[in-house]
């Protein structure tokens, strides 16, 4: 079931209801309820009947809880960093083997994020950062919450525990953001999204008919279709969450505005940096080989050069983790990955001459053109490395950048070709309009969110707003095949 | 070893780490203070201060220290046990 499925808000809606009626302290429980329904009917489930699905999950948050509760008692440090690393191989080993291992096993909905939210507890537990929670069915439903069970964000059990736990009375502000959050999300996916899937797939799939610039107008449909997809299925998750009282932790901080790629990954998916960098980056820079490795090439680099190879080595196995994390084959490891850790050492390392340049020239840090500049190559450069995300195989992607240097055919901007790659000219306008809506939007939003300036103003005003981008969102989405009455018919066939 | 024994050692080595021989901490220190003070330099300064001091950090530690003061505290703490 997908959330932007039919069926699924009318389900929604129903809980919500029945959340806000039943008895506050079975809140949690219902939650619990919910998410285990959620999980047994999404779609790997439903269409392979495979339900054993769900013993993955419980036996996952099993070890996770047994583990926790074991380290927290006992004072021996050899026996918990013991059943630490257990309880940790044990997770990342059904992870590898479901997801990355391409065994003909299925794989959960949500493991790769379940599996980190789980683990994430496991080592607060162990470096006594946090507290331990006994009840499994508590951690149960910290590990399943099924907004998050989609795409994360990745939760901390710090901040979710007063949260997850505790009673929540009906807030009709609340309930009111979250919808409208939800509908944000929606315009996104459904008007945005699906529309630049269109462009991105016609280029990609038939890349070899393409050269020059239209292998590029594909490889920006793909970072939109992305980032709007993504953002937009986080804005729907952190919406219905905050409809149920509950709060989550951001996942993006509009990383197109940034000025640097290091900038950019404090701002793109950003609980699965802060869990990396807690988590692997600073636990492996503690390990004796990383404390001694300085010491040993000072000599040979001197003290500064020293450190910073120290770092970058580490930062390579960083980013290996992460493009391994988003799926295991080579074209995820270099595109969200090693490409990217590339990017910043080389910039690491050319930042002298870069100084040196910008003094020559006298541009300022804060000169607006200058800034632009850099955003515009920070785009540049991500989008690049999605080529290889986006590509079957790493050959593929190197093909494809290479057919798009083979012409210079900016013709292509203004002979209408652009309303040849799937979408005509109302569709594509309509993705222009949206995307610039988007893009004012996404700048407005920095400085402060735009619902609580909508608050003040004047009701007709604010229902007007709302209702516009409803009918936007209901006249313009592109839905999926879930809504074709075909589809529709099916259904009832599978069952 | 006093509070002011701590800092004044303490000084030294963020001077050493930041290449910085104006910056004065306080307990009231941030990495918002210093420029260069990011996640990488924090773990590199971590392992500076634990060698000053002949002391270790849990990861835990490390994580959730607030500001220079907290881990003056944490160190003080430290030294006195061993």
């Amino acid at each position: 079931m997908s959330i932007t499925s039919f069926y699924f808000l009318c389900l929604f809606a129903l809980a919500l209801v029945l959340y806000y009626v039943i008895p506050k302290k079975a809140q949690w429980a219902f939650l619990l309820l919910l998410s285990l329904g959620y999980f047994m009917t999404s779609d790997t489930v439903v269409q392979s009947g495979g339900w054993y699905v769900v013993f993955y999950l419980l036996a996952a948050v099993a070890a996770v809880w047994g583990a926790a509760i074991y380290i927290d008692r006992t004072a021996e440090p050899k026996k918990k960093r013991g059943v630490l690393v257990c309880a940790v191989l044990f997770c990342l080993g059904l992870l590898c083997v479901l997801r990355f291992f391409k065994l003909p096993l299925l794989a959960p909905l949500g493991i790769s994020f379940y599996t980190l939210t789980l683990l994430g507890y496991l080592f607060d537990v162990y470096y006594e950062i946090g507290k331990v929670q006994k009840n499994y069915f508590r951690l149960l439903l910290f590990g399943s919450y099924f907004p998050v069970m989609i795409s994360g964000p990745i939760l901390k059990y710090q901040e979710m525990e007063n949260r997850l736990y505790a009673p929540h009375k009906l807030d009709y502000r609340q309930v009111t953001f979250g919808m409208q959050r939800m509908l944000w999300g929606f315009f996104k996916v459904l008007v945005i999204s699906e529309r630049a899937a269109v462009i991105a797939n016609e280029i990609f799939d038939n890349y070899d008919s393409y050269a020059g610039l239209p292998i590029w107008v594909g490889a920006v449909a793909f970072t939109f279709q992305l980032y709007t997809n993504f953002s937009g299925c986080m804005d729907i998750v952190l919406g219905i969450s905050q409809c149920f009282g509950i709060e989550l932790p951001e996942n993006f901080r509009a990383p197109f505005l940034s000025r640097s790629i290091s900038e950019y990954w404090r701002r793109w998916h950003i609980t699965l940096g802060t869990w990396l960098r807690e988590y692997l980056f600073y636990p492996l820079l503690r390990t004796k080989f990383f404390m001694q490795l300085p010491k040993t090439l000072k000599p040979k680099l001197g003290k500064k050069r020293a450190k910073q190879a120290t770092t970058f080595l580490a930062m390579f196995l960083l980013w290996f983790a992460i493009g391994y994390w988003h799926g295991g084959t080579w074209n995820f490891i270099i595109g969200s990955g090693l490409l990217h850790w590339f990017y910043i050492v080389s910039g690491e390392l050319l930042e002298p001459f870069f100084a040196k340049w910008k003094r020559s020239w006298h541009i300022s840090e804060e000169n607006r053109l200058f800034v632009f500049f850099q955003r515009l190559r920070t785009f540049a450069l991500v989008t690049l490395g999605l080529v290889f995300f986006r590509s079957p195989t790493v050959p593929d992607a190197v093909r494809m950048i290479g057919r798009g240097f083979s012409a210079a055919n900016f013709r292509i901007l203004w002979d209408g070709s652009l309303f040849s790659y799937g979408l005509d000219w109302i569709e594509f306008t309509i993705l222009a309009v949206s995307l610039l809506l988007f893009g004012w939007v996404s700048v407005r939003q920095q400085k402060g969110w735009l619902r609580e300036k909508l608050e003040k103003k004047p009701l007709v005003l604010r229902w007007a707003v709302l209702y516009a981008l409803l009918f936007y969102v209901i006249l313009l989405g592109q839905y999926g095949p879930e809504y074709s009455a075909a589809e529709f018919i099916y259904q009832n066939f599978r069952a | 070893m006093s509070r002011e024994e701590v800092f004044e050692r303490l000084n030294a080595v963020f001077r050493d780490v930041f290449d910085d021989e104006d910056i004065t901490v306080n307990d009231q220190t941030t990495a918002n203070d210093i420029e260069d003070w990011d996640s990488l330099e924090h773990i590199n300064l971590m392992a500076a201060v634990e060698s000053e001091f002949g002391i270790k950090f849990s990861m835990g530690q490390v994580v959730t220290m607030k500001n220079v003061g907290e881990m003056a505290d944490i160190i003080l703490q430290k030294v006195q046990k061993g």
